[in-house]
Order: structure tokens, then sequence, then C-alpha cells
């Protein structure tokens, strides 16, 4: 009988002992803007390292992970839709309450950190998950506002509006301008010999249109001017 | 500075293909399952109010809309902690899970929130019983004084735990003899006391044994053998209480020779013995009305009897008899099934199949205890059982009948999977939650839509005629027409982004524009093959295997792969070919296929199909279990089976698949485990034919690996060969790097567990030499590697636990692994059309690099395309439920360390970062949980840029990834209706200066 009492005690100490090297890790989820109440965040988990030892997140944001052996550990948590830091958690034989330190991921996990945290483990969501990629929607506007596009309007305005406006400038700067036009159209001509016909004849058509433009138009002008032009004229015919 | 590089580099994965929130639903489509419940006393369905409330073999607890079937909510537990009791109390629901029934845990009824999770005791600290949740039990009771509720929970067989409702233990009592002698596995409360009822072995028999417990304190009051004397453990005995008033009465029922025999508790235990004289029964069993007092004895004679507890009277009689139930040729066995009904009275469900009506039969039996009547009556339903298979458990609403049958709900649980619930004779709604269990699933391509041609080839056909069929078949015009018009118009052409499944509503199985539409065909272990869409994940057909000879002794269908031999381009139209093994209840194995058309479920082999659908039939293709089983790559697409014998079988066995088979033969190596004793080993082998020894194709032995002692070999995975669109990788110096495209290669994958290590090897099957060997750490002593081999690339996941070394950390780990010919760029040995019998099969080079991620995986697949070109991305499902896409770029195993030089840049390599960047816009199941994943499928579409994705586990899901983006379809940002504008406005700008210039030149003629 004394026998059985000694074994039942050496047993209980052994199961004491068992208890001792083993801690309870308590910690709690604070709520914040981001996810603020256990709704938003629905089923979720706290992991010690792979997954072995976890504790599930209760409504009021608790949890506890029981009977961790001493250890250095990475706690993380599986969240669907929210992201949260990693923690790191150090259980000695010796403290009766783990070490709770901040772990970035990727960094090496000894690695020494004076900031400690506090016990219970309180964690942050970090942010919440965004899928998706909002999609590039057509606006008229915005598609005038393109370069491009304003460029292509431009020019389009100033074909129509030159012979309006040359027909405001005074005689000399026209031919003087005139005098310019028809130096560049003499180079361009040069250049674009070798080409074939059709666009580059539109092209220079479209030059040529600006260019005689106000010839057309100067009827009405001086006449000196309308005398040069005329034996100009006279000689073509 | 990290997080900028991360940015850049997620930019960089992203703008490959990024998923918009209007794609939702349409380019996917998710299921979300619960699988299908068990039939086992503590944890099979029951109705609470309109919720259906289950476990199932998924080990999922969840609660079902009885209404709709839709999933209120569910709670999915580890595999390690499985359920073993439930129990719902007004809103909330709580469970017993784990080793012994470890942990408590509560639900709110209506959200699913967990309110509460308690460990009772550590899991190591479990004991296995047979059945597993034998001695576990959870009560509610309520006490009225402090209006509160409290837990009493049985864990072990042994020890009774009390608990408020916060989760605060009250008490605790173990059992002194700790389980060693009497296993209790009822428990049962009243205000006062606590009676726990079990069995206590003694010679030859069994012996009942009762301890009551103070309620409010938990010490012992007494502990009492009852002489019983029960042999049959089948029926073991039945506790049941009433209620009279504020007093509870328990009575314990056992069967003794035959005789039941009952015994009332009190708490002082001191009573006596009664016996029911008279009547001989078989069985007795509890069928959901113990705390009413009522309980199910069988007759010898099949008879059934409804017993009833009287507590007043102290007095147990039978108050109604069932006297056909016994099963015969005219109907199946029944299912007995008791609830309250909303007055409080007893209600009792008997459903049967009868072979008379072919129906299934239900039967109600309302009892009127005061008045001490009971009455019967029923209805027949029609139960699809070529469908469904059988009923395999029957769950019961009794708060819904009423005088009619109108409103009478059943839930079945059918031995195909499915849950059905049924309103009289209607069935409201039925989930298939087989297909949480998909054992192999495989695409299938649609065939194009058939040009209508109404004539066929008439030599006299007369003008009437003609312009009467011409007529006809331009009745479509007008409408092509319109759509011609909005089509150019609107520019609302097919694009990759709008759902594939058809508008129309004549759905005709025909494929999309770009190939999305495909069909799955998934075989489950709960013997039904389902064909289900690609758009929309719909059902489109199911079949239930047979079980051919087995069924008259019953048996298991357990699938082992599925090929698919024949495709939309053969004039057969696509089939496939099921290979399973089929387990008779007599322990007899088979091999049987099952050859089916994709398209429509029908039976190849069967000539005429019969309507309606019988079971689907199979071919018991070998005798005994199958050692391998592979799809030679002919024209025939002939099946070949090895046996047990390693003799290789073929199907179909026509003579033209034979002389095919053995052009072939020289070229087929098979890598084939063999257990010695002690020592694992993979042995390759080739096949010859030997008259003497067999008429058929036998595998001999060519070489030999040997594995280190106590290895084990996890899983054997060939390599998953796409088409390969180039043979070597141009570097930025104008060098080429030759892939390393050895046809031969196979991964093992093993387990160590003396050293703790699991070992990844890549074998060439044709001489059994190691391409690729690595040896990493077993977190906690379990390898749960994943891995994948696609061309030369391998990828593998591990969990690396050492962290004592400078820089090292905990984590997840990715390696991703290249192999290139020779040494270097520019050495090309020819490897894909290399002898396998070459030295230079070794001479290869291998980039390998290491990444870590925040999340383990439990599946990992690479994408497939249609000839390769597109890069090919890994998915994975990781731990957080969700499906994620990891970019090939960022698992470069040729990333630099340091910054990109300029040729590298060319080459768009990013430099080293360790960290895979954890960014929710890879995640490919955005919103959607998908849990449990086991495999994920890949498929190629039409188009090359894009890949299907077939994910199942507990949850289906689909969708479609392009890893280079869609390169061969319109951009999604291309504008149509901005070209239209701007084309347009040249045409107006052309008309408005043609005039002008032609006025000009008029002039210029003119002057």
């Amino acid at each position: 009988m004394k026998m059985v009492r000694t074994l039942s005690l050496l047993g209980l100490i052994l199961s004491w002992s068992s208890v001792i090297f083993a801690v309870n890790l308590h910690g709690y989820i604070q709520w914040n803007n981001l996810c603020p109440n256990y709704g938003a965040l629905a089923s979720a988990k706290v992991l010690l390292d792979a997954g072995k030892m976890s504790g599930r997140v209760t409504r009021n944001g608790n949890f506890s992970i029981l009977d961790v052996p001493p250890g250095t550990y990475v706690l993380s948590v599986l969240s669907h839709d929210y992201s949260f830091d990693h923690v790191r958690i150090d259980v000695s034989p010796s403290e009766p309450l783990p070490e709770v330190r901040p772990y970035i991921f990727g960094t090496p996990l000894l690695m020494t950190t004076s900031v400690s945290l506090p016990y219970p483990i309180v964690l942050i969501p970090r942010h919440k998950n965004r899928y998706f990629s909002p999609r590039e929607s057509f606006n008229l506007l915005g598609m005038f506002q393109s370069p491009m596009m304003m460029i292509m309007v431009l020019t389009g305005v100033m074909m129509l509006a030159m012979p309006y406006i040359m027909k405001q400038l005074d005689p000399e700067t026209l031919d003087g301008l005139k005098g310019q036009q028809g130096k560049a159209a003499s180079i361009e001509k040069s250049i674009q010999s070798g080409d074939p016909k059709g666009l580059s004849a539109l092209l220079s058509a479209g030059e040529e249109t600006k260019a005689s433009m106000p010839v057309a138009k100067s009827n009405t002008g001086p006449s000196t001017l309308q005398q040069r032009k005329g034996g100009k004229a006279n000689k073509r015919r | 500075m990290c997080c900028l590089r991360q940015l850049f580099l997620v930019s960089l994965g992203v703008t490959a293909w990024a998923l918009h929130e209007s794609d939702v639903g349409m380019v996917d489509w998710n299921t979300k399952l619960i699988g299908v419940p068990h039939d086992s006393p503590h944890t099979a369905p029951v109705f609470h109010g309109d919720y259906v409330l289950a476990a199932t073999n998924n080990n999922v607890l969840a609660a079902l809309n009885a209404t709709d079937g839709s999933i209120v909510w569910r709670s999915i537990y580890d595999a390690e902690d499985p359920i073993m009791a439930f129990s719902h109390h007004d809103n909330s629901v709580s469970s017993l899970s784990g080793p012994g029934g470890s942990t408590l845990r509560t639900y709110d009824l209506e959200t699913g929130h967990l309110i509460l999770e308690k460990q009772l005791h550590s899991p190591v600290d479990g004991r296995l019983h047979e059945p597993q949740n034998l001695g576990i039990s959870l009560l509610r009771s309520t006490n009225p004084s402090l209006n509160s509720t409290a837990y009493l929970a049985l864990t072990n067989g042994d020890s009774v735990t009390h608990l408020d409702e916060t989760g605060d233990t009250l008490w605790t009592w173990n059992s002194p003899d700790q389980g060693s002698l009497v296993l209790y596995s009822h428990l049962i409360a009243d205000p006062s006391t606590v009676y726990l009822v079990g069995l206590a072995k003694s010679f030859a028999s069994y012996t009942l044994h009762v301890t009551t417990l103070s309620a409010t304190t938990g010490e012992l009051i007494a502990s009492v053998n009852i002489p019983a004397n029960i042999k049959d453990e089948r029926s073991k005995f039945v506790a049941v209480s009433s209620q009279t008033g504020p007093t509870t009465t328990t009575c314990v029922n056992w069967l003794e020779d035959g005789a039941l025999k009952a015994a009332v508790l009190t708490p002082d235990l001191k009573g006596q013995v009664m016996a029911l004289p008279g009547v001989k029964y078989d069985r007795i069993s509890d069928f959901g009305l113990s705390t009413n007092g009522q309980f199910l004895a069988i007759k010898e004679g099949g008879a059934a009897h409804v017993m009833h507890f009287d507590a007043q009277a102290y007095s147990l009689r039978p108050i109604w008899e069932f006297g056909d139930a016994a099963p015969s040729q005219v109907q199946s066995d029944s299912h007995f099934v008791g609830s309250l009904g909303r007055d409080g009275q007893p209600r009792v469900a008997r459903v049967y199949w009868s072979n008379a009506h072919n129906k299934a039969i239900h039967q109600t039996l309302t009892i009127n205890l005061s008045e001490g009547k009971a009455s019967a009556s029923g209805f027949a339903f029609p139960f699809q059982t070529f469908d469904h298979g059988v009923v395999r458990h029957v769950a019961f609403d009794g708060s819904s009948t009423g005088e009619t049958h109108e409103n009478t709900r059943t839930l079945l649980t059918t031995t195909t999977g499915s849950i059905q619930l049924w309103q009289h004779d209607k069935m409201q709604w039925v989930r298939e939650e087989a297909l949480a269990s998909i054992q192999v699933a495989e695409f299938v391509e649609l065939p194009e839509k058939k040009v209508v041609m109404s004539h066929a080839v008439m030599d006299e056909e007369g003008y009437f005629e003609r312009l009467q069929r011409q007529l006809s078949d331009a009745k479509n015009l007008p409408q092509y027409l319109a759509n011609f018009a909005r089509r150019f118009a609107t520019g609302s052409y097919a694009t990759v982004t709008t759902s594939a499944a058809s508008s129309s509503a004549e759905d005709t199985l025909t494929r999309d524009a770009f190939g999305f539409r495909q069909i799955i065909v998934a075989a489950t272990p709960y013997g039904k093959l389902f064909g289900i869409d690609s758009s929309n994940g719909r059902v489109l057909w199911s079949r239930v295997l047979g079980l051919g000879w087995a069924a008259k002794v019953g048996g298991t269908i357990f699938p082992t792969k599925m090929f698919v031999t024949r495709t939309v381009s053969d004039l057969e139209g696509p089939q496939i070919v099921l290979v399973t093994q089929r387990r008779a209840d007599n322990s007899l194995v088979d091999t049987v296929l099952f050859h089916v058309n994709a398209l429509t479920g029908d039976d190849v082999r069967e000539e005429h199909q019969s309507i309606p659908r019988d079971l689907l039939q199979g071919l018991d293709a070998v005798m005994g279990p199958l050692v391998d089983v592979f799809m030679l790559p002919n024209e025939n697409r002939t099946i070949v089976m090895l046996d047990e014998y390693l003799q290789a079988r073929l199907y179909p066995d026509t003579p033209s698949a034979q002389a095919e088979f053995e052009s072939f033969v020289p070229s087929i190596h098979l890598a084939l485990r063999t257990d010695v004793p002690g020592q694992r080993q993979i042995l390759g082998h080739q096949l010859t034919l030997n008259l003497e020894l067999s008429q058929f194709y036998v595998a001999y032995p060519t070489w030999s690996l040997s594995l280190p002692p106590k290895e084990e070999i996890r899983a054997i995975i060939p390599n998953t060969r796409g088409p390969v669109a180039s043979i070597g990788k141009v570097l930025g110096n104008r060098m080429t790097l030759y892939k390393y495209l050895n046809p031969h290669l196979t991964l093992v994958l093993t387990s160590s567990p003396p050293s703790s290590t699991c070992g990844i090897y890549v074998l060439d099957v044709v001489k059994g030499s190691i391409i690729y060997h690595a040896s990493v750490p077993a977190a906690g002593g379990v390898c749960d590697m994943q891995a994948t081999l696609t061309e030369n690339w391998l990828v593998y996941h591990y969990f690396d636990d050492e962290f004592s070394g400078t820089g090292e950390s905990k984590g997840n780990r990715v390696v991703s692994v290249e192999f290139y010919e020779g040494d270097g760029p520019d050495d090309k040995t020819k490897s894909s059309e290399l002898s396998s019998y070459s030295n230079k099969t070794l001479h290869i080079s291998a980039y390998e690099q290491s990444f870590i991620m925040p999340h383990g995986i439990t599946a990992i697949s690479p994408t497939l395309t249609k000839f390769g070109v597109s890069m090919k991305d890994i998915i994975v499902a990781n731990r957080k439920n969700s499906i994620q896409s990891i970019p090939r770029r960022l698992l470069n195993p040729r990333r630099p360390k340091h910054k990109p030089t300029s040729e590298e840049q060319e080459e768009m390599l990013v430099q080293y970062d360790a960290v895979l960047p954890d960014d929710a816009r890879l995640v490919l199941s955005h919103n959607y949980e998908v849990a449990n994943v086991r495999r994920i499928v890949t498929s190629p579409s039409l188009l090359e840029s894009t890949s299907l994705v077939f994910v199942y586990g507990l949850d289906l899901f689909f969708t479609r990834i392009a890893p280079s983006g869609t390169f061969d379809v319109l951009s999604e940002n291309f504008n149509k209706v901005q070209l239209v504008l701007t084309v347009a406005g040249l045409g107006i700008a052309i008309m408005v200066t043609k005039p002008m210039v032609r006025r000009k030149w008029l002039r210029e003629r003119w002057y």
C-alpha cells in the first residue's frame, strides 16, 4: 500500500513537472477602425510556427494557446482578409511568463532587440486585403486630356482658323512669313522628291493650301501687292 | 527601402494579371460545401428550429438553413481535432472535439461566431476508443434559479467536467480507475444529481456500472455495479430519462438473453432490477427521444416496439408496434427517428424503401402520452434511388408535423453523399456533399457549336423544296445581322472577362469563343461521378457507380485515376475512363473501369441507353488490386494497368491496341516502390513477354534505389509535362542556357522520422540515377512538403524550424530549382532526345534559390497553356483558405543578388529578395474562402495566354489566369469608342478639307 502511495506521489510529481515546463499563452486582438469586430474578422486562428499548436480567436477577440513547451516560436495569425504582424515568443523554464518581442518577417529570428511587447499578447490588424484593382474606365473628358488628342485638336483648330488669323495680320509680316514658308516648302519638296505620290502629295497640297491661302484672299489688299501678283499670274498664264 | 523594393516587385508581378471587382462571378465561381454528415448518434444531423446542424466527415460543424439548404455558417476543424459530439441549446451550439473530447467550443447559432473555446484536457492525454466518440458526451443544463446554462462534459470515458456559461470550471470528477475498469458512455443530469452510466468488463460479458455525483459540488454520492450480463456488444444498453414536473427520473435498459431488463436510478442507487417478461428482443436502441422516456426495441421477428418509460408509474411498456419493420424482399431496413412535436408530445418517423411501390415510404407515429393513444399514418415519396443510392440516415423535424403531412420535414443523408430535405413528398433542396471529397478530377474540352445543316444530301430536289430549305436556313439571318450590327456598334465581343456560360435558354453543350467552358469530370469515394460545367459550377450530369457482383455483399468504390481517352477532335466525342478499386465487404479488392461519355455521362460500353438511367456498371478489368496505371500516348490511348503480379493488362484489349502496346514496350520505364522490412526501395521496371510465365507482358526490375533505413516514401509525383515551346533561355549576353528536358524525370518525396528530415529526390526512371536530392528539416516531426516539377523547373515548399544559426529564421520556405544542360550557357547536350543510357544525362547544372513565405501551403501546381509559350506561374493554396499565384518572375532561381546589370535587366531579372511579397492582388480567390485544398488542376484553354484553374478540397473553386497577360486578345483598356471617334473625326476632317484642297488646286490651275 505504501509502495502504491509512493508511486502515485511520484506520478503526481512527474505530472506536475510537465505542467511546470509548459506555459499557457493568452492574448487578444485589438479591434480598430480597420477591423472593428469579430464579424469583420470572421474565423481566425493564431498559430505557433507551422501550426502544431494553435488557438482560435473568440468573439471577444481573445485567444489562448495552451501547454506551450519552452522554446522560441514565431506567432502568426491566419485570417482570410486581414494582415497581422508576426510576433516572436520566448518561453523559458525559468520565467513564469513568456517574453513577447516584435519580429519583422524576413529578418533573422534571433536578432537582439531590446524592445519587448506587453503580455498578454496584443495583436493589431495592420491592413485589410484589397484584392481588386480598379478598372480603367472610358470617359470623354479623359480622352481629350491626353496630349495626343490635344495636339490633334489644336492642329485641326489651327487649320481652320489660319486663314482668318492671316487676314488679321499686316502685309509686311505676311510677306516675311510667306518668304519663309516658300523656303521651307522648297526644302520639303527636295526631300520629298523621291517619295511616291499619294500621301506626300496630299501633304504638300495641304502645305500649299496654307501657303497660297493668303494669296487668294489678298485681292482686297493694297494695290502694289495685287499688281505683283497679277504679273506673276500673267506670266504663268 | 525594403518596402519600396517590395512594392516594385509586386507591381511587376501584378501588371501581368489583375482582377477587377466586376469580374467576380464572371471569370470564377466558388462552391462552399460542408461534407457528408456523420451518422453516429452524438454527431448525426438534427433539426433545431429552422436550422439543420450537422458534423461531417470533412470535420466541419455547420448550420444549414432548412428552408433553402444554404450554409448559414460552418466551422472547419483541424484534422487532428475530430468532432466527437455536439449539442444545441436555445441559441448556441457546442461541440466536443479532439482525442477523447479534449476541446469544448461554443458557437452562436445565428452567426456561427465562436463564443467559447476551452481545453478540458491536453490532446495527448486523449484515449482512443472504438468507436471513436465512445465515452464522450456533452450536456447543457439550465439552472432555473440563476437563469444561466452550464455545461456538463463527459470526456475520455472517465472524467466529468462541469463548466459555467463563461467556460470557468465549477468542478471536475475523475474516475478513480482512470477508465481501466469502467468506461462511462452515458451522462444524464437532473438539477441535483449527475448520473454516469458505463460498461464494466467482467468475465466473458459486460456489466453495468452507475455512478452518481452531486451536481453542485461534483462529490461522489454512490457508485454501484448493476449485475447485468450483457453479452452482445452491439446493442449494449439504453439510458432514458423522463421528466415529471421538476424531477427527472432515469432508467437504464439492457438486454439479457433477449429479455429486456431495466433499473430505475435514484441518487443513492438503491433500487431493484425489473424485467419485462414474455417478449424476446433482438436489440434496443436510442432513437432521439431518450430524454423523453422513449426508446426502440426490435423483436426477434423484426417487429419494432416503441418503448415508453413512465416516471410516475415507474413502468416500462411498449406503446406501439411497427409490425412489418423486418427487412424483406419487398422492403428495405427501416430507419426510425424520434423527435418532439410542437405540443411537446413525441413523434416517431419511420422511413424505408418499398420495392413494391418503387418509392420510399414515410410513416409518422403521433403519440399522445397523456391520453395513452398513438396513431400512425404515412405517405410515399419519390426518392430517386438511381441518382442518390440508399438512405443512410434520417433526421426528422417533429415540430413540423401537424394534422396532415403537408409540412412534415425529413432530412435524408444518402450513401452517395447527398443531403436532401423533403417536405411531405416534395424535395425542397439537395446538396451534393460528396463533392467535398473529390478524389480525381479532369478537364474535358467541349465541342464547337455545330452549324445546323438541315438538309441531308438529296439528289432530287425541286425548285420549291430548295427555296423552302434555303428560306428555313436563312431564318437566322436577321438575328445574325442584328448581332453583327450590335457587335460592330457597341464593341461587345466575347472578351476574356465575360462569363463563359451560355446565355441562351436552350442549353447545348458547346464551347465558348475561347474554350473557357469545359466539363470537369470529378469522381468521389461515395460512388458517384459528376460532370460539372466549368463556366458556372453547375452539375450537368451525375452517375452512381454500380457495385457489380459486390452489390450482394456491399462494398465501396474508390477512384484511383481518370484518363481522357477521347477528346473533341476524335470522332466519338470526348470520353473518359475512370479507374477504380472496388473493396467489397468480404475484403476482396478488384480493379473496375468505368467508361463514360464526358458530355452526357452515358456509358460508352453500353449500346443503347436505358431511360430512366440505371446505375453505371463498370468492367471488372483486373481481379485484384492495382499497382500502377498509365495511358499510352498512342492513337487508341490504351490504358495499361499493372496488376499485383506486375502483369500489364490493357484496356481496351483489342488486337490493334495490343500491337501498338508492343511497339511501345521498349520505351516504357516505370518506377515502383517496394517494401522490404525496415527499408524502402524504388525499383525501376521494364516490360517483357515471357510466355512460359504469363500470357501478359510482365514487368521486371532493371535498377533499384535503396533509401536510407527507416526512410519512408510519401509520394511519387510524375513530371507535369505540357508542350515545351523553347528548349533554351537566351541570356542578356546572347548566350543560351539549354533546358534539361529529360522526359523520364520523376519526383519522389520521402520522410525519415529518425533523423527528423524530409527528402526530395528527382530521379531518372530509366536508370534510377538521382538528378537532384535535398534533405530538409521536418518541423515537429511532420513532413508537410509540397512539390511540383514542370519541364526543367522544380518548386517545393517546407517549413523550416531551424533558427539557431546566424541570420536564420523559422518560416515557410519555397525553393525554386532549375536544371540546365551542361556546365553553363551554350553547353548543349540535347537532353530531350538523348539516350537515357548516355553519360551526358547527368551532366547538368542546377540553379537554386530559396524564398520565404508568410503562410504555409497545402497544394501547389504550375499553370498550363496550350503551347507553353506563356510564362508558367505557380499556383498555391495557402492555409489562409485562399488561392494565390506566385509569378514566375519572382520565383526565378537566377535572380541576381546584386543590382541587376544591363544584361540582366534585358532578361527582365529583378534583384533577389528572400521575402515573396504577400500581396492581396495575387490572390486569385479574393473574397471567397476555399478551405482544405487537396489539389489544384490546371488546363489549357484555346487562348495561349490563359490557363484554367480548378481547385478542390472541402470547397470547389474555378478561375482563369493569364500569367503573361492576355497578349493574344485586345487588352481590356483597349477603347473601341475612342478608336471609332478618332476615325470618325479624321473622316470628318478629310471631308471638310477635301473641297478646300480641290478649290485651291483649281485656283492654282487657273491663275
